[in-house]
């Protein structure tokens, strides 16, 4: 599926700001499933300084610093991305969860290893009690590990609502599960937190994911939103996508841009910015399928 | 007050006296001074030298605390004294660790070799908190990482020391050395100038020529600042008093910016360009950019700027990797590896709660055994078992099940004494021993260092956040 994602993010400041500088995860990765076409970053006001650079995890970031005084900051990514399914893996078919841990913990191919270090708490991610009980009903003993998270998935789905007020980029998984509502980041972070509590190595993954419009109605230009979901480490197969936000697999319609242990691994925009006075945010996001 | 007549060193090994009651060779002139004041007279030194403390504003500041920020650094005025045989041996090791340390880092973030060749656990370094991943592949100015490190040396009953922790992050306590120092020569002076002391006075100035070391190739005359969190941090006055007795700048966050891509100081005439930092401030809090963004402490590009080469720091982000308790378990396979030697000071014997083994004993004997968590420091985060009570070890159990990997133990040890002044008497008070070492063109031990005293009958903890004091520490010249 050949997708357009256009992602823009622009401050309006009450009073001049002096000097911003920022980082950003825009550029989506090329990976196995996902050939990078083409991909643009575009900054207004110019910056005085852009570098562009590998992180640990193999993601794109960009760093960029605006030192003229300015009342405006727009960030926009546009990327084109051809994107395939991944080849199916049955879930049953997958190793039993506790076999996937005792080979994490002997780490003998390079891949464990790597996968390894997406095993234990990261900055947003803390395992409490509380995660570690509710992860265990997904997971009886002996079930194949595949299975376990997608039936984990499905809880999540389930048990959870979908509400932008109830929280924010800091929430904590311990909030949430509490709670039982929260957006994409935060039922990432629930699952990654889950499958962690039991030894398995989960990472966060950060893009977008087309929507489709109700039946009958028009799609509407830039209600898309950044997305974020989860995967999970399988030795033998290798790293598997899902979406606890809408019980899916990850397919076609969803754009990879980066992944890391967390949310604070691949925030899209974070930045820190001199003066300004108060602060307006616009966020418009907008996926088309072309041709 | 009673003198040393009454004094038992009361099966311990004491730093002054020896088991039969005379004193060690060193300690002679300063225990027949002791004996031969007039009654009051210590008591009277002892009230003089703290009262020269206050007034040369010497504090510092615990966390939670309700009784204001500053207090006076609890001092004795009984120094220890360290043979030069001793010296030789404390000097030697710590070498050889800081070198072997040095290339431990360097490896970690660049080749991994003492993880492909199977020395260190791989999974040790991937899950500790303080490996930074910012850091891979990077090379610091000099090729040097830990600058600036203090190492707690114990010495145990049977008279050896044994290293009980390195510090490679940002270790304080070397002003309060120097200032200790100052007060002493006041307070003996005439045993002291007999004694022939090696002199301590010289660190700022070595830590000077280090930073100016640091700076690129191209700059002629570095502009070099301290970076302070500023005067809620424990340790302001060490900062302050650095940055005066080296005649450089002192410098908060909010001080410094980046602009070019070079990290510049906000000054009266406008931007001055700064070669290198001697920070003061906590990986996690250097640059929001990086590391935790909730943070206004650092400087926002600092990082950026570092990793271009446009700025040197000291010690270099990513440190705490090798202060890690449970890769400490390690350091004497580290030393070995990277140097063929075999370690000069030993490592207390430690218990690795990851391992299944390890951790079943330390669960089944927490009554004798100290644990820390392995990220944690200035005493926090630890159970000292034989002190706890039943209820505290039960908690304590159960932190240790949930993350095993976070936690190490060690037997309690016979921490060494020092005479103490205590009231109208002289009692044996517990001590630890913190020298600094400084890492430039060349590795420099101070000759003396921080002792640590715990002031409470009995009680093995020493820091100063903890309820400890400090001693001057009398490093003997060769030949004495």
């Amino acid at each position: 599926m050949r997708l357009r994602v256009s992602h823009t993010t622009a401050y309006s400041y009450s009073a001049p700001a002096s000097l911003s500088q920022n980082e950003v995860y825009l550029t989506p990765r090329q990976t196995a499933t996902q050939q990078v076409l083409s991909s643009e970053l575009q900054l207004t006001p110019q910056p005085e300084y852009l570098h562009r650079r590998c992180d640990y995890f193999g993601n794109i970031a960009h760093v960029f610093m605006v030192q003229q005084g300015h009342r405006q900051l727009a960030v926009t990514a546009v990327s084109e991305v051809l994107t395939s399914a991944a080849p199916a893996v049955s879930p049953q078919a997958t190793l039993a969860w506790e076999q996937v841990v005792e080979r994490l913990g002997r780490h003998a191919a390079e891949d464990e290893l790597a996968a390894l270090q997406f095993s234990f708490a990261s900055p947003m991610v803390v395992v409490e009690e509380e995660v570690r009980a509710y992860a265990a009903r997904s997971f009886p003993s002996g079930r194949a590990v595949l299975a376990g998270a997608l039936d984990l998935m499905g809880r999540i789905y389930g048990e959870f609502s979908y509400d932008k007020t109830a929280s924010t980029v800091e929430t904590s998984v311990g909030e949430v599960l509490a709670s039982r509502r929260g957006v994409c980041q935060d039922f990432a972070h629930l699952a990654i937190a889950c499958l962690r509590s039991l030894g398995l190595a989960a990472r966060y993954v950060s893009g977008y994911l087309q929507t489709l419009p109700p039946p009958g109605r028009p799609r509407l230009v830039g209600a898309d939103a950044s997305h974020a979901w989860v995967a999970l480490y399988v030795p033998d197969v290798g790293w598997v996508d899902f979406d606890p936000t809408n019980n899916m697999p990850v397919g076609e319609s969803h754009i990879t841009v980066a992944w890391g242990r967390d949310y604070s691994d691949v925030a899209p925009v974070k930045g820190v910015v001199m003066g300004g006075g108060t602060h307006t945010l616009e966020v418009r996001v907008d996926v088309v399928q072309l041709g | 007050m009673e003198t040393f007549a009454q004094y038992d060193v009361g099966g311990f090994y004491d730093e002054l006296i020896a088991a039969d009651g005379i004193p060690r060779p060193g300690a002679q002139l300063l225990v027949d001074k002791i004996e031969s004041l007039p009654p009051g007279d210590l008591a009277m030194r002892q009230r003089a030298a703290e009262r020269l403390l206050l007034k040369m504003g010497i504090t510092f500041n615990v966390y939670g605390g309700e009784e204001g920020t500053e207090k006076i650094f609890p001092f004795d005025i009984i120094p220890r004294i360290v043979p030069a045989t001793d010296w030789r041996q404390i000097e030697a090791g710590l070498k050889q660790r800081i070198f072997a340390l040095n290339e431990f880092l360097q490896d970690i973030y660049n080749d991994k070799k003492i993880l492909k060749d199977g020395v260190i656990p791989k999974d040790l370094i991937y899950s500790s908190r303080t490996y930074r991943r910012e850091c891979e592949g990077f090379t610091p100015p000099r090729r040097i990482w830990c600058h600036v490190t203090g190492t707690d040396l114990v010495r145990d009953g049977d008279g050896r020391f044994y290293v009980l922790e390195d510090n490679l992050r940002c270790p304080s306590g070397v002003s309060y050395v120097l200032e200790n120092r100052q007060v002493l020569k006041r307070t003996f002076p005439q045993v002291f100038e007999a004694s022939k002391v090696r002199p301590v006075d010289d660190y700022p100035s070595k830590l000077l020529e280090m930073l100016e070391y640091l700076a690129p190739d191209h700059v002629q005359a570095p502009t070099i600042g301290v970076l302070t969190p500023g005067i809620y941090n424990s340790a302001y006055f060490e900062h302050s008093f650095l940055s005066q007795q080296m005649g450089v700048e002192l410098v908060e966050g909010q001080d410094l910016v980046v602009n070019d891509g070079h990290v510049h100081m906000l000054t009266t005439k406008g931007l001055k360009r700064v070669d290198v930092l001697y920070r003061r401030i906590d990986d996690d809090f250097v640059d929001p950019l990086v590391f935790r963004p909730d943070s206004l402490l650092g400087v926002p590009g600092l990082i950026a700027a570092y990793k271009a080469g446009r700025i040197a720091m000291a010690n270099a982000p990513g440190t705490g990797i090798a202060d890690d308790k449970v890769v400490y378990a390690y350091v004497p396979q580290i030393i070995r590896y990277y140097t063929g030697e075999e370690p000069i000071l030993a490592n207390v014997p430690t218990y690795i709660c990851g391992d299944d083994e390890d951790r079943s004993y330390v669960l089944d004997h927490l009554d004798q055994l100290v644990v820390k968590a392995a990220n944690e420091s200035g005493g926090y985060g630890m159970l000292v078992g034989p002190h706890a009570t039943p209820e505290q070890r039960r908690a304590f159990a159960e932190k240790i099940k949930a993350e095993p990997r976070n936690y190490m133990a060690q037997p309690t040890l016979s921490l060494s004494r020092v005479p103490t002044i205590v009231g109208d008497r002289i009692e044996g008070r517990h001590v630890d021993l913190r020298p600094y070492v400084l890492f430039g063109r060349e590795i420099y031990v101070q000759p003396g260092g921080l002792t640590r005293v715990a002031l409470t009958r009995g009680s093995l903890v020493v820091n100063s956040s903890q309820g400890g004091g400090s001693k001057d520490t009398w490093v003997l010249e060769e030949g004495r």
